[in-house]
């Protein structure tokens, strides 16, 4: 077993016998040699002392050479159990007389004698040389010699008496440093109990006792005080703990809250983005079933007003023109609903190409027209000499001038419309401004907070008064913005309103779609040439009979030789067989679609160089382009536009054929028209 | 262990002190105390006795004059000691005193002595001479057997080729001297006053 293990108790016991015991052995070994050194002290003392008597009893007897006398005074030696041998020395060295205990073994008497009285150990006897003489008369030596029994004797009773006291000293000390230990080790066991019970229970609330105020008792202060302070620090951790808890839960709560939150947010998501789809595919399917109607009324409207003019019947006339116009309103409406939805999705893409700003204008200005005699007006252009040429989208420019235009004109009477353009050069670019001006009745500045916002007309009441979807504005406002420009107005109510567009020269290519299409022609565009007799080919390709009619109907009024196909498969071996001057082809058809036919036509080195006009209702003038359409058209077709892109590639390729049988059911009316219509404009607001 | 003959050789120088003390106490004192080979050397004994008795005794206080005078020794009639006494007392002292020798004649004063030794030609006045003595401290040694007996104080013996002497204490009573305990344990007592013969 360890010491250093042993249990406090064991230790302080250990302790104070190890302590007492040795001090106990020392101090009894010190009394024991210091006793036995001065008995033998003592004896040697008595031993001289003895000899002294013994020399002075035999002294006269060695006076008077009685060594019989001499043996008997040293017999007298029997008595003295401790003295084994005893010598008389004449002076001359020889023994006179001697003394020798019976039954004892003692070492050799000495043969040489000492001068002087002489005591000495030798081994474990004592010796004692003393001079014997009478009246300072020297009359020998007497030796003595003594086995120190009472010395060893002494010795054995002297250590057993002090190993007995030992015992009973050691015994004493076990009792009162057993009972006394308790003082020390007391205290300590019970701090160790309230330690245990600490550190097993958990429990801080117990206290050590404190016995006294000694080192143990402020140990066990400090240990109180430690343990009422780790109370302390439990329960404010226990607190802390708590409310960690109660707001974890509460995080908790929160956390599945905002996950069902969250949940039900994506789930509205994806509706709103299942719903927009749904708006989406129902616009696409709605322009398409709208149009697809439209394009008969509006078609089959001219054609009748055509023929009633031919027939002489004017009565007639202004009920097929009131269909007319109906029909293109309706169809400028869905145009425009159909251009905010696609400017709202980020599909508007910018079709760019260099044009003649002047010539652009005017052609315009030809179109509306009918809509600026309508209330009187007048219109005056006053365009800078410089204008030159600008590259952007032509259509979209076309439409934002020609809707401030047709504003104008609807909200002035009798007044005076004047269009400017000129150039501007601002920060470091090229722009082109243009400003209609009227002397209508104004937009008050409430109004034009609004005026370029969807749906937000001026007046609920103008609406009522003037018609119209309200859109015009917003759509010119993002037509211009797309382009890099901006539309801005001023107005005076009952005075007039000035619009100011003002575009970018070059529209920059980043603008439009990344895929550009190929720049078109930037030769400008030619007064109208005069219509030739001879009769070329146009092959139609459209599934729809009715826009084949029409179709057909048209450009045989313009002087052509048509021939239509049905399908994309019909059209491709006409196309072979026939080589037509211009082919025109709609896009959503049955088996192969315009897509494929045009990538056919495309692909193929007899037909490439033929000009091929998308007439479509699919609104994707851009993908056209790049795969190599010439000029795109979207139903219901804008008749004066068909006429100007047939024209420009009349003469371009050889004369085709006249004599070839058209395949497909055409009407082939032998009417030419000398110059196109100007008709009422489609894109009015 | 040791074996036995080693213990026997251990012993041996014992064996051998022993026997040549035996031998000492034995043939010493017959060697010293020869008296039939001289009587020189018989006398030397007794001259050196004779100054150990100076030793042993006790005068009365006015038996010397001063406190440093010597030991007063008369040798009455023939000088056995042939000049071996003042030899041996040459120079020497007793009790703080030294000796002077008188060789007397029958009838010569004998006040002056402190010891007396009474030669044995001397014998047939010896009654006379305790007479004449008697009350004076002298101390008289003799050589003469019955000496002590007839009122001497110390007379030699010889007893086995010994020299041993007889001390009649009455008589140094009467003489009024002082004999030390230690010498008449040595001394062969004898009675008897020259008055009386017996107390």
């Amino acid at each position: 077993m360890n010491l250093q293990n042993l249990s406090i108790k064991r230790k302080l016991l250990l302790i104070t016998m190890l302590t007492s015991s040795v001090a106990l052995v020392l101090l009894s070994a010190s009394f024991l040699i210091y006793d036995l050194v001065s008995f033998r002290h003592f004896l040697s003392n008595d031993l001289a002392t003895q000899a002294d008597i013994i020399g002075y009893n035999s002294a006269t007897a060695m006076a008077f050479k009685d060594a019989s006398t001499a043996t008997v005074t040293l017999s007298a030696l029997k008595a003295k159990e401790d003295i084994v041998a005893a010598v008389l020395y004449s002076p001359d060295g020889k023994i006179f007389a001697q003394y020798v205990r019976a039954g004892v073994t003692h070492p050799a008497l000495p043969t040489d004698l000492p001068q002087a009285n002489t005591s000495r150990f030798k081994g474990s006897y004592l010796e004692v040389f003393h001079g014997i003489s009478l009246d300072r008369e020297p009359l020998g030596m007497l030796f003595l010699q003594s086995d120190m029994s009472q010395w060893s004797s002494r010795a054995k009773s002297y250590a057993i008496f002090l190993f007995m006291i030992m015992l009973v000293t050691a015994f004493l000390a076990l009792l009162i440093a057993s009972k006394l230990q308790a003082l020390i080790s007391r205290p300590i066991l019970r701090l160790e109990d309230t330690m245990r019970v600490v550190s097993t229970k958990q429990n801080y609330e117990v206290r050590a006792l404190k016995f006294y105020d000694d080192e143990i008792g402020r140990l066990i202060d400090g240990f109180n005080t430690m343990l009422s302070e780790i109370q302390h620090r439990d329960a404010a951790l226990q607190g802390a703990n708590d409310e960690l808890k109660m707001r974890s839960e509460e995080l908790e709560g929160e956390i599945l809250h905002r996950k069902q939150a969250q949940e039900e947010l994506l789930t509205a998501k994806r509706a709103a983005e299942d719903a927009s789809r749904a708006k989406s595919a129902f616009l696409a399917n709605m322009s398409h079933e709208l149009r697809t109607p439209l394009n008969a009324i509006i078609g089959y409207s001219e054609m009748i007003e055509e023929e009633i003019q031919d027939c002489g019947q004017i009565q007639n006339i202004q009920d097929v023109q009131k269909i007319e116009y109906a029909g293109k309103h309706l169809l400028s409406l869905i145009n425009d609903v159909l251009d905010l939805s696609k400017i709202e999705a980020g599909k508007m893409g910018l079709h760019l190409e260099n044009f003649e700003i002047a010539g652009m204008i005017q052609e315009m200005v030809a179109t509306l027209q009918p809509a600026i005699a309508k209330n009187s007006n007048t219109l005056r252009l006053n365009l800078a000499d410089d204008l030159g040429m600008m590259r952007s989208d032509i259509t979209k420019v076309r439409q934002i001038l020609s809707n401030l235009l047709s504003n104008a004109c609807k909200f002035t009477d009798h007044g005076t419309i004047s269009l400017d353009a000129q150039r501007l050069e601002n920060r470091d670019q090229q722009w082109i401004a243009f400003r209609v001006r009227d002397t209508g009745i104004g937009i008050s500045e409430e109004q034009q907070e609004n005026l370029f916002k969807e749906f937000a007309q001026a007046d609920v009441s103008i609406a009522r008064k003037y018609g119209g979807t309200g859109l015009g504005l917003a759509i010119s406002s993002r037509f211009a913005q797309l382009m890099g420009g901006q539309i801005s107005v001023e107005s005076e109510p009952g005075k007039g309103s000035i619009f100011t567009v003002q575009l970018p020269v070059q529209v920059s290519a980043e603008r439009a779609d990344p895929a550009s299409p190929k720049p078109q022609e930037a030769e400008p565009r030619h007064p109208e040439p005069p219509p030739k007799p001879q009769a070329e080919t146009i092959l139609v390709i459209d599934d729809d009979p009715a826009v084949r009619d029409l179709m057909s109907r048209f450009l045989l009024k313009l002087g052509y030789h048509v021939v239509s196909a049905v399908n994309g498969d019909e059209g491709l071996k006409l196309a072979k067989v026939l080589r037509p001057v211009v082919i025109t082809l709609d896009v959503v058809m049955p088996g192969l679609d315009g897509w494929e036919v045009l990538k056919q036509l495309k692909s193929d080195p007899d037909l490439s160089n033929i000009p091929v006009i998308m007439v479509t209702i699919v609104d994707n003038e851009v993908a056209a382009m790049n795969l190599g359409a010439s000029n795109y058209l979207v139903k219901p077709v804008d008749r004066d536009r068909l006429a100007e892109m047939v024209e420009q590639y009349r003469g371009a390729n050889a004369a085709s054929n006249l004599q070839n049988i058209p395949v497909g059911a055409s009407h082939a009316s032998q009417k030419s028209v000398s110059t196109p219509r100007l008709d009422p404009r489609a894109r009015r607001n | 262990m040791v074996s036995k003959s080693q213990r026997l050789m251990r012993k041996i120088p014992f064996i051998v002190a022993c026997l040549l003390c035996f031998s000492l106490m034995t043939a010493a004192p017959s060697h010293a105390q020869n008296t039939d080979s001289s009587d020189s050397s018989e006398y030397l004994i007794k001259a050196g006795f004779t100054y150990n008795f100076a030793k042993l005794m006790e005068w009365p206080s006015g038996a010397f004059a001063q406190p440093d005078s010597p030991i007063v020794i008369g040798v009455l009639g023939t000088d056995p000691f042939n000049g071996t006494l003042d030899q041996v007392l040459k120079g020497k002292q007793a009790n703080g005193r030294a000796f002077e020798v008188k060789h007397l004649k029958w009838g010569a004063d004998l006040k002056g002595c402190n010891i007396l030794f009474v030669s044995d030609s001397e014998t047939a006045h010896l009654d006379e001479l305790f007479h004449n003595i008697k009350g004076l401290p002298i101390l008289t040694i003799g050589d003469t057997p019955g000496f002590a007996q007839r009122g001497g104080i110390i007379n030699f013996v010889v007893e086995d080729n010994r020299v041993r002497f007889e001390i009649n204490a009455d008589a140094a009573k009467q003489a009024n001297i002082n004999i030390s305990s230690r010498l008449l344990s040595l001394a062969i007592p004898v009675h008897g006053t020259p008055d009386g013969r017996k107390p």
